[in-house]
């Protein structure tokens, strides 16, 4: 593990769950500022709540959330945003009957990010062209590519520190899965902190700093990706490759 | 041509009117959730508080309107601080909050009632005269409900459409989880709507107590006919609401000429039962709305 | 199925020994109108609360059965213990249409589309003002307009029983018709079929890949319930010798939803329970009478927000809080069909 940047995001033993059904059993992650750590593991076993954990969307039934050295337990969703952690949700979650541009401006609600929303919004179209041209079409008419994008898109506006991807490759053509990751490669090298759930190893073998493998609600596994395919009894295990 | 011009002109009205309460209860089922059965005694609200200003307090017919849609204000924000903010999380919150709204209704009838006596006001704020055009004569009353709902209509158009706190409602009517990923107070905005739906039910009450006279059951009638739009339309679909108010009232007008007063009601009902076997979530519907 | 008989026959014999305890004509009119009540009402509870159809039409399928009677006794002469049965069809047949016109409709648009069913068939009644038969040298509405459907008789009891006793056929026959209700309501909900409904609230999807049809199961209960609600508003016109479109008044609804609100939604007792409550309040409320609509709205939102189950549902929480704590864990592992009340 490297030591040589802060730890923007801290995860402590976290357990969390829906009504009697505990789903995080006591995970506990480190993801340093500038760095891409991703969640990797068999469906189900708790990489989305996990994400909601730190959003703020569910409440955790113990341990600690550190986001730049403070702890973000029990706040609310949009206090969450405004400290700057931006979740991407899986399925996108478009308001599908706004446009492309009205999606993005919901991405700068806050006020903070409203100030300045013009000049995110511009930088936005700069990152991803493809929204620019259909800025005035509504999202339900955008290709599933072109969704995904816009989803990522809304999420950059808010301006968050932290990013967390739910399985921005899931449903996708090959096509768009590598314009997806060439984007997340792009945020990365431009010095975005990203926490990334995939289910496909080898889509994040060459962009990840660090790997976390989580089965059953715990981090069974963690180092880098390269080591993970040392262990092919792992990938076998839990990945099923 | 004649009456053609009386059937467009009263059609006009009762769309404009229909609109003006099916947006309040468009906005709050699309981004609440909330079948707001209250909306009736809402618009009793609006009319008897412009009754009140202009007969005790001596208002101008601008101050007293502006007493009537802060009246509404306060009965929406009300309706969501004293009912609708504990029932969010219950699992039954759709119709349970149909059942609360009711109970809201009723105490606000009985309110009005005590107050002002059962024996129906004049709206003491109205427009007298009229003009004739085409051989019709049409009251002025027309032209300024028309008016007055058209201008209405534009502001909830412009709220909705070019500010931060309509985007925020839209937002959270189409897509809970989203808006609240987004950094949206959603329960925020759950009280703007049911504010703003109480400000737009009052002057609908205004204007339909021009026309007819104040009592406090008068919002009942023009509720029904609110919901039958906005059943139509699809609940929680704002716009496909306002083509649908019009084309109702058109509707309604043109059955009353052809076929007496007694029919309008019955046929409209038939209307919506033929619309809802053909599309059951409305002709612009999209299902309901989840919550998060 | 025990506590449920035990319960029922309780109350039964309550029912039975209250004219003997207090034969006034007052108490008796009273009771039978609760009886008339009781039965709309635990009706309209499997409708909304085990089927899960928010239905409003309720008042307009006991005006049906009501009017049906009143019809059929007063223009083809028919005795009204024929008519009754002939209004419970009629109220039958007509709630299967609007279960019909329901069926594909969800929560909030069936509310909508009942309430305005009932309305439109206030309307119709109240501006019925066209002469359908003269009386003398005025002139009667087919349905009786504003002023009621009259003339078509009674029951009889004043022939059949003592002088003294005659407020009493009306009174049997109402408890008779609430208890054949009561056990039909039982039936329902104890049996397979209200486990049905059970599971297709609790779990729609679920219920649609056992093979659980929605459809048939629904208008089943539209039909079968309504028959009942139709008997009582036979009982009601036969009794008061006048139909009028006052049932149709909204706030009818609403007295009786609030009846099933605050006695406990879907569960088997608790309408009997809420239309007691009420009718017990209102009696003591009699001299506020100008506050009732208050009243009324206080407790349907109080209850709506703080007790969504019900005085019934409170009363079985009670109870679970108070048994001793092993049977209390046992309970709440029991199947669902087993605790109807927890939802």
């Amino acid at each position: 593990m490297t030591m040589d940047a802060p730890a923007l995001l801290e995860i402590r033993g976290l357990v969390a769950g829906y009504r009697d059904h505990e789903v995080l059993r006591g995970v506990s992650l480190t993801l340093a500022k500038g760095k891409l750590a991703t969640l990797i593991g068999p469906n189900g076993h708790g990489k989305t709540t996990l994400l909601r954990c730190v959003s703020g969307l569910l409440r955790l039934t113990a341990g600690d959330i550190r986001f730049g050295g403070t702890s973000i337990v029990g706040r609310r969703v949009n206090n969450i945003v405004a400290q700057g952690i931006v979740h991407v949700p899986q399925g996108d979650l478009l308001f599908s009957a706004m446009s492309v541009a009205d999606n993005l401006m919901m991405g700068a609600y806050l006020p903070a990010a409203n100030a300045v929303a013009s000049r995110r919004l511009e930088e936005v179209y700069g990152l991803l062209p493809a929204l620019w041209e259909r800025r005035l079409q509504t999202a339900n008419t955008l290709s599933g590519g072109e969704r995904r994008m816009l989803a990522i898109g809304r999420g950059l506006m808010s301006g968050g520190e932290l990013l967390m991807f739910d399985e921005p490759s899931l449903g996708l053509a090959p096509l768009a899965i590598d314009q997806v990751y060439s984007v997340i490669a792009n945020l990365k090298a431009r010095g975005r902190t990203i926490l990334l759930v995939e289910e496909n190893a080898n889509r994040i073998v060459d962009i990840a700093d660090l790997v976390y493998l989580l089965d059953d609600g715990r981090i069974v596994w963690e180092g880098a990706p390269h080591a993970l395919f040392d262990h092919q009894d792992l990938l076998e295990t839990y990945l099923g490759s | 041509m004649n009456t053609f011009v009386q059937i467009l002109v009263s059609g006009l009205t009762l769309g404009a009117m229909y609109a003006i309460s099916t947006i309040g209860l468009s906005l709050a089922w699309g981004a609440v959730g909330v079948l707001n059965m209250a909306q009736g005694a809402f618009l009793v609200v609006g009319g008897y508080a412009a009754y009140a200003g202009a007969v005790f307090l001596g208002m101008s017919a601008p101050l007293a309107l502006a007493l009537a849609a802060l009246a509404g204000a306060a009965v929406g924000a009300g309706t969501y601080f004293f009912v609708v903010r504990f029932m969010l999380e219950s699992a039954t919150f759709e119709t349970n909050v149909i059942i609360a709204t009711v109970g809201l209704a009723l105490i606000f009838e009985n309110v009005v009632l005590q107050t002002f006596g059962a024996y129906p006001l004049r709206q003491p704020i109205r427009i007298e005269g009229g003009v004739n055009i085409a051989a019709t004569y049409i009251p002025y009353e027309s032209i300024g409900i028309l008016v007055m709902s058209i201008v209405a209509m534009i502001a909830v158009g412009w709220v909705l459409e070019r500010t931060r706190m309509g985007r925020a409602i839209r937002a959270v009517s189409q897509n809970r989880a989203a808006a609240l990923l987004m950094g949206v107070p959603v329960k925020v905005v759950y009280l703007q709507v049911l504010t703003i739906a109480g400000v737009l039910a009052a002057l609908s009450g205004v204007m339909l107590s021009t026309i007819t006279t104040l009592a406090p059951t008068m919002g009942y009638d023009p509720m029904l006919k609110a919901f039958i739009v906005c059943v139509v339309a699809g609940l929680g679909n704002i716009y496909g609401a306002l083509y649908a108010a019009f084309a109702l009232g058109i509707f309604e007008a043109a059955v009353q000429f052809f076929l007496g007063v007694r029919f309008g009601f019955p046929a409209m009902l038939l209307l919506i039962i033929l619309t809802l076997v053909w599309r059951p979530y409305g002709v612009f519907g999209r299902g309901s709305t989840q919550r998060f | 199925m025990r506590r449920d008989a035990t319960i029922g026959l309780l109350a039964l014999i309550v029912a039975i020994l209250v004219p003997f305890a207090w034969p006034t004509r007052y108490v008796i009119e009273e009771m039978t109108l609760f009886f008339v009540w009781a039965t709309v009402v635990t009706q309209w509870n499997l409708v909304f609360g085990v089927a899960g159809v928010f239905s409003l039409a309720q008042m307009a399928i006991f005006a049906v059965g009501g009017y049906a009677t009143g019809m059929l006794g007063l223009y083809l002469g028919w005795s009204l213990w024929l008519a009754m049965f002939a209004g419970g069809l009629a109220a039958a047949i007509f709630s299967a249409l609007v279960g019909v016109a329901c069926l594909r409709l969800r929560g909030a648009y069936v509310a909508l589309l009942t309430l305005a069913i009932t309305q439109t068939m206030y309307l119709l009644i109240i501006t019925d003002t066209e002469c359908f038969y003269m009386e003398g040298v005025t002139c009667r509405n087919f349905t009786g307009g504003t002023r009621g459907l009259t003339g078509y008789g009674d029951f009889g009891f004043h022939q059949l029983l003592p002088y003294k006793y005659t407020a009493f056929g009306d009174y049997f026959l109402a408890l008779g018709v609430l208890c054949a209700a009561t056990i039909f309501s039982v039936f329902i909900i104890r049996s397979p079929l209200g486990l049905a409904f059970q599971a297709m609230r609790d779990n729609a999807v679920y219920a649609i890949s056992r093979g659980i049809s929605r459809f048939k199961y629904q208008l089943l209960v539209f039909a079968a319930s309504a028959l009942f609600t139709g008997l009582a508003g036979a009982v009601y016109a036969g009794h008061f010798r006048v139909m009028g479109a006052n049932t149709l008044y909204l706030s009818q609804t609403l007295f009786l939803l609030s009846m099933m609100i605050i006695g406990g939604v879907g569960q088997i007792w608790g309408p009997l329970l809420g239309a007691t409550a009420l009718m017990v309040v209102d009696e003591v409320l009699k001299e506020f009478v100008e506050w009732r609509l208050l009243g009324l709205g206080l407790m349907l939102v109080l209850f709506a927000v703080l007790w969504p189950n019900g005085l019934y549902g409170g009363l079985e929480a009670l109870g679970r809080h108070l048994r001793p704590r092993g049977s209390r864990q046992l309970s709440a592992i029991q199947p669902k069909e087993m605790a109807p009340a927890q939802k």
